[in-house]
């Protein structure tokens, strides 16, 4: 902090001057440097100032992107209005529990019948720490959060053409290859081959290093004993009294483990969107959407399907069906307009904005992707195989096996997230088939990781993206070249038409990506509705 | 997989694919959302027109060929006029049309792993599948030759 507490005032006026003079992004990125935005105080300063007299606003789709353009609107003065599809806010934040029911493309119906406190979130499932904006919101609307376990040391990588098919622990895999790639790294600096790189001061500080990250013996060689057992675990765990000896456990060939391909799971959690902490709301993601939908209550308007966007000098008008009246044809219209519509379907509504922006708009893929969640009697993962949240990695078409981050020890039952699926292929695969077929393979496969599978199975529900009839695909798919060509485009305004959302984000998928993606469109609408004046 | 030397290198692709770290054959964002895993897919190989389309387009334009609605739709296949044309049906499976992903070898994205890439065959085998079935009556055909030809060439 570089400012004291006392002259917040002028920081509230100094972030309201970068703001108006150079848009919310920067604004946001100030916030940050005064580390201000994880604050309460995040609210009380608000992306903008105060609105022109009777400026309106109509922000189309009640997702993360619409939902926190509306709120940082309205908190400026502007009249809002949101339409939305769904009978909730939220959009892809969506948690399924027992109880709901959801209907996919093609009229599937799948019930939830998890018990209650039990639940799997379709889409977003956690957060990154630096994902300062989503944190924040949860902060200002009360949602509570708590850790998400990403990277678990006991959980499972696992390929079938590996280990006789036996997965195998991530701390196991990890501490064989730190351990045989710092013994051969060892061995060239010994043996002078990195003299040409290496000073030979240096020399023995890198042998050092090597010695400890890779659990090497005192002759630098990685092989069974208590260095490392101290990384990989033993085959029994030391204890007390008579009884506690250790057993060491053996490593791993360094040629087993390259075949194995088991390496290739390693850096995940290294990755910047994977470190620890990350965090995931207490009891679903989809807490988050529904409390900013009690907090703009009446200001959104469910079960609306956009048939139309119609701008001309004045403003924007948005023509829709009532999906619940069952009525069409009415008109809602404003200053401005921030679209947050999924490209997939915004491509299909009639809408007069300039070339650059429709090429932008139909340039976009979608991505495929797919969860099932699965309920089972009893914790097996937790009390048979000790594993407590992260995820098992595996090459069978389910992708990834993910336990659940809370409740641990507290229930008998629980939930997991009993298919990921990414790769292509598997996904549309699975996409194509039944629902109840989709969770009967899902049980089949993780089977094959844990056989308890079998025992404690009792029901599922699966979430294929491009069956859910809101989005039509999971999120926008951006290449370097489609993203050089038309990026910049798909986020410019168009006369009053600006859209907002993941798509329109360098953060493709993520929240977070929606979250900025908005601040960013409501900054420059602001600076727009400015220069305009009262009434726009 | 039968060949180590292949999937090692799949495995490979998919652990930079995972993590964005070069373009290959995936997406060039600098931040994705999700790490795939540790893919191994089994190839898909079939050359039988109602297999891929099984496996492949019923996700969306549905078993019965008569797509979908929701906030948006997947057109129907069944009795469309759109399907007197082989080539444009060619065209929009090899490069993609909106929301549906592109399958030719030169324009499928990959996410987290290896992208779905149907062969010239496989294009040319669900084109007449579908063409000939869901009441459409289609007598012409087209060829795995032809289906490669307007990828080199365009349409």
């Amino acid at each position: 902090m570089i400012v004291d507490p006392g002259a917040s005032v002028s920081r509230r006026r100094l972030l309201s001057m970068i703001g108006v003079a150079a848009g919310s992004t920067a604004m946001y990125q100030a916030m940050h440097s005064l580390g201000f935005a994880a604050e309460s105080s995040f609210r009380e300063a608000g992306p903008l100032s105060a609105a022109p007299k009777g400026a309106s606003v109509l922000v189309l789709g009640a997702g993360m992107a619409g939902l926190v353009a509306a709120y940082e609107l309205r908190n400026a003065g502007y009249q809002v209005q949101i339409l939305e599809y769904n009978a909730r806010a939220g959009g892809r934040n969506w948690t399924l529990r027992g109880g709901d029911r959801y209907t996919e493309l093609g009229g599937e119906t799948q019930d939830c019948r998890f018990d209650p406190g039990l639940y799997i979130n379709p889409g977003p499932w956690r957060l990154p720490y630096h994902h300062r904006g989503m944190l924040s919101y949860c902060k200002q609307l009360g949602v509570a959060l708590e850790p998400f376990v990403q990277v678990n040391h006991n959980a499972y990588l696992h390929s079938r053409n590996a280990f006789d098919g036996k997965p195998q622990r991530l701390r196991t895999v990890k501490a064989d290859y730190q351990g045989h790639v710092a013994e051969l790294l060892s061995k060239a600096t010994r043996s002078h081959a990195l003299d040409a790189d290496v000073t030979a001061e240096d020399r023995e500080i890198l042998l050092d290093s090597l010695r400890m990250w890779g659990a090497l013996d005192e002759n630098y060689r990685f092989v069974k004993g208590n260095a490392s057992s101290e990384r990989r675990g033993y085959d029994r765990d030391p204890g007390g009294g008579l009884s506690g000896r250790p057993a060491f456990s053996d490593p791993v060939t360094l040629s087993d483990l390259l075949h194995s391909g088991l390496w290739s799971v390693l850096p995940f959690g290294d990755a910047y969107d994977f470190q620890t902490t990350m965090f995931q709301p207490v009891g679903g993601m989809g807490k988050v959407g529904e409390a900013f939908g009690r907090e703009l209550g009446h200001l959104i308007r469910y079960n609306a399907k956009i048939v139309e966007i119609h701008q001309d000098d004045k403003g924007v008008a948005a023509t829709f069906e009532d999906l619940a009246a069952g009525s069409v044809g009415q008109t809602l219209r404003a200053d401005w307009c921030v679209c947050t519509i999924p490209l997939s379907i915004l491509g299909q509504i009639p809408m007069n904005v300039g070339g650059p922006m429709a090429q932008a708009i139909a340039a976009v893929l979608y991505c495929t992707g797919l969860k099932v969640g699965l309920q089972f009697k009893r914790r097996f993962w937790e009390q048979d195989e000790q594993i407590y949240g992260g995820v098992t990695y595996t090459d069978l078409p389910i992708g990834q096996i993910s336990y659940p981050s809370s409740r641990y020890f507290a229930s008998d039952k629980g939930v997991l997230l009993g298919a990921y699926i990414w790769d292509q292929i598997n996904s549309m695969d699975f996409t194509a088939m039944p629902p109840a077929e989709r969770v009967a393979k899902a049980v089949e496969y993780g089977s094959q990781i844990h056989p308890q599978y079998a025992q404690e199975f009792e029901s599922g529900i699966s979430v294929a993206w491009h069956r859910v009839p809101f989005t039509l695909g999971c999120f926008g798919l951006w290449t370097d070249a489609t993203r050089a060509q038309h990026y910049d485009n798909l986020c410019a305004f168009d006369g009053r038409i600006v859209l907002a959302g993941e798509h329109a984000s360098y953060l493709p998928a993520w929240q977070e990506g929606a979250v900025t993606s908005a601040l960013d469109a409501i900054g420059r609408l602001h600076q727009r509705a400015l220069a305009a004046g009262a009434g726009g | 997989m039968s060949e180590p030397t292949r999937s090692l290198r799949l495995r490979y692709r998919t652990l930079v694919c995972g993590l964005g770290l070069a373009g290959m054959a995936c997406i060039g964002a600098p931040a994705l959302a999700d790490s795939a895993g540790i893919l191994n897919p089994a190839p898909f190989n079939t050359t039988d027109g109602q297999q891929v389309y099984e496996h492949i387009c019923r996700g969306c334009h549905m078993p019965d060929a008569r797509g979908a609605i929701g906030a948006g739709h997947y057109p129907a296949l069944a009795k469309n006029p759109a399907l007197a044309s082989r080539q444009f049906m060619a065209q929009a499976i090899l490069m993609g049309r909106r929301n549906m992903p592109a399958f030719g070898a030169k324009h499928a994205v990959g996410y987290g792993g290896p992208p779905a890439v149907l062969s010239e065959t496989q294009i040319a085998a669900v084109i007449n599948y579908v063409r000939s079935h869901f009441d459409n009556h289609y007598k012409d055909r087209i060829t795995a030759a032809e289906v490669a030809a307007l990828d080199r060439n365009g349409y």
